[in-house]
């Protein structure tokens, strides 16, 4: 509830607006109204009967709201491709968080030889990109037998440089003091990590988290190249083939079961952006790739 | 003195810890990094080296890899397709870059001034961000539609004819572009967003005060402060439209006679649809050569402007 009221209590401030700001401000809105207005459209359409989806005629509000779309979405395996990117993107969001507090606690508090090189290795490896990397690990997974399996999906989506960078600028800020003085009782460096600085870590948890999630829940290339198994798509690559185009043609059915798809495909995302966007931006911001 | 000589004989001394740095090594630290480390460099470093290995093979998932030397770049240099999909991602570049560069710092310049219902306005421009490549591609595949799409009845509405913006090879390139760039504006536009929210309020005020309209604001005060963060955003959005690939494996899958395929998109289809591998793994060494080069330009450009 405190979360709610501190991403809405924006709306209220008028900041240092002056009377000849409003057109400014007013262009400014509706920039932004017709910025989301694709989203809208999605919905609408989702729920209108083919018949009035394929017309030249604009209407944002369906005239006859009917769940068809929905119902034929349903008739594809989407419960379970929703269940695969759920357990994928979950799994590799959890341990590729806590694999990067670790990593980002020694990088930032830890003194050892190689430190350096760790850390600088990590940076290089944003310059390469994963083109580089796809048809050999494309290879590697295949020749191991692990296509179309969980692991082959959830193992490459663990070690998230991101997840790195946002402890290890947290934990160069964060004072030393409560780790020394546990350290002076004699707790072990992973006792000290565990239970001192990890609980101290809320906020950079919850920005690694969302930006880890959305990173692994929209994943895309990766699952599309490992998964030729129709059970074991997520639901990202298993919603893109809705679309009812072909070639050149569109097919007369129409956009109604795609619309349906990604509204499906999107609302969760869109959900918890709307209730949780200061994390989100936080996330970005504290990837230390500020300027 | 006694006391002294007593720390300097510490016993513990004895047992002398390795030190680093002047400080003893915290051993623990390698545990530490061990498990993101350990798979980290296995998809990196070493799928990298497998990878320039095999770009030097006739590779095709089935037998045992032969060499054969330089001949897979010398084919990818003289492959018409391979060139297309080249220029098409300079072409994506063109397009991409300078809107979402410009629009971000517009869009996050108009947030900064935390009117009413900013708040709205800075979720509605981040928004399109967070959901998947199969969002933006089917909702612009139906918004982009020639014959029902709600941007040709828009247009058709003053006048303007039908244009096929998927499907003719003159339009499809750029009608890909603009769903990335309702796609990518939003990461920009946050990163634009915190760059301005560390301008010191004092400077403006400054400013305000010493009688600086708007537009002087912008030039004198803040474009200047902005100019690292505007150089970042160009070069990482730079780096991943010249990758691009999922929007346009969904909007027009590379099509029509591959006006809008990409460099990631040849090597999906040649390589891992066609196991071609050794061929597209010297292709994606290609690509990654493009990427380092537009790195190395930025890094001298940067350095060039700090040293004016």
């Amino acid at each position: 509830m405190k979360e709610l009221r501190k991403n809405f209590s924006f709306l209220l401030q008028r900041g240092n607006m002056k009377p000849r700001d409003i057109p400014i401000w007013l262009v400014g809105l509706i920039v932004a109204v017709f910025w989301i207005a694709p989203f809208v459209w999605m919905v609408s359409t989702s729920l209108k009967p083919p018949k009035e989806v394929m017309t030249r005629e604009i209407e944002w509000i369906p005239r006859h709201v009917v769940l068809e779309n929905y119902i034929k979405v349903f008739q594809y395996p989407i419960l379970r491709w929703a269940w695969n990117s759920f357990v994928v993107a979950g799994t590799a969001t959890i341990v590729g968080t806590f694999f990067g507090a670790l990593a980002g606690y020694a990088l930032a508090r830890l003194n050892f030889p190689g430190k350096k090189i760790f850390f600088g290795v990590l940076l290089a490896s944003l310059m390469i990109p994963a083109e580089m990397t796809i048809v050999p690990m494309f290879v590697g997974f295949l020749k191991a037998g692990l296509a179309n399996t969980y692991i082959a999906l959830i193992l490459p989506a663990i070690p998230n440089v991101f997840s790195v960078y946002i402890f290890r600028q947290f934990f160069l800020e964060l004072p030393k003091e409560l780790e020394d003085a546990a350290a002076i009782d004699g707790a072990s460096q992973f006792g000290i990590f565990w239970r001192i600085a990890l609980p101290l870590a809320r906020a950079p948890m919850i920005a690694a988290f969302i930006l880890l999630f959305t990173i692994n829940w929209n994943a895309f290339l990766w699952p599309l190249l490992i998964v030729f198994e129709d059970n074991m798509k997520t639901m990202p690559v298993g919603i893109a083939a809705f679309t009812p185009v072909v070639g050149t043609h569109t097919q007369l059915e129409g956009f109604g079961i795609a619309m349906a798809g990604v509204t499906l495909l999107s609302l969760p995302s869109l959900l918890v952006f709307f209730f949780l966007q200061r994390f989100f931006i936080e996330g970005i911001s504290r990837t230390g790739i500020k300027g | 003195m006694y006391r002294t000589f007593c720390e300097k004989t510490d016993l513990n001394r004895l047992k002398k810890p390795l030190t680093w740095k002047g400080e003893r090594i915290q051993w623990s630290g390698y545990f530490f990094i061990l498990p993101f480390f350990l798979p980290f460099l296995t998809f990196t470093i070493v799928a990298i080296i497998f990878g320039t290995y095999i770009a030097f093979t006739d590779w095709s998932i089935m037998g045992a890899p032969q060499w054969v030397g330089l001949a897979n770049f010398k084919e990818a240099i003289n492959d018409e397709w391979v060139r297309k999909a080249f220029l098409n991602i300079l072409r994506y570049g063109g397009i991409i870059v300078p809107s979402v560069t410009i629009l971000g710092l517009i869009f996050a310049l108009y947030v900064n001034q935390r009117w009413y219902l900013s708040a709205f306005a800075r979720a509605a421009f981040y928004s399109p961000n967070v959901v998947s490549a199969t969002v933006i591609g089917l909702v612009w595949v139906w918004m982009l539609d020639t014959q029902f799409g709600l941007i040709n009845n828009y247009l058709g509405k003053v006048g303007i004819p039908n244009i096929p913006w998927l499907t003719s090879p003159k339009w499809s390139l750029i009608g890909v572009s603009l769903a990335s760039i309702w796609w990518d504006l939003g990461f920009n536009f946050v990163l634009f967003l915190a760059a301005l929210q560390e301008v010191p309020s004092d400077l403006r005020e400054a400013a305000a005060i010493d009688g600086a309209n708007g537009w002087q604001t912008f030039i004198y005060i803040l474009l200047p402060h902005l100019r690292p963060t505007i150089s970042m955003v160009i070069t990482l959005q730079l780096i991943a439209t010249l990758r691009i690939f999922s929007q346009v494996y969904v909007m027009t899958n590379g099509g029509p006679a591959g006006s809008s395929l990409s460099v990631i998109h040849y090597i999906y289809t040649e390589g891992i649809v066609r196991f071609r591998l050794g061929y597209t793994a010297a292709v994606s060494i290609l690509l990654f050569l493009l990427i380092l080069l537009v790195t190395i330009i930025q890094q001298r450009f940067i350095r060039e402007r700090e040293s004016i």
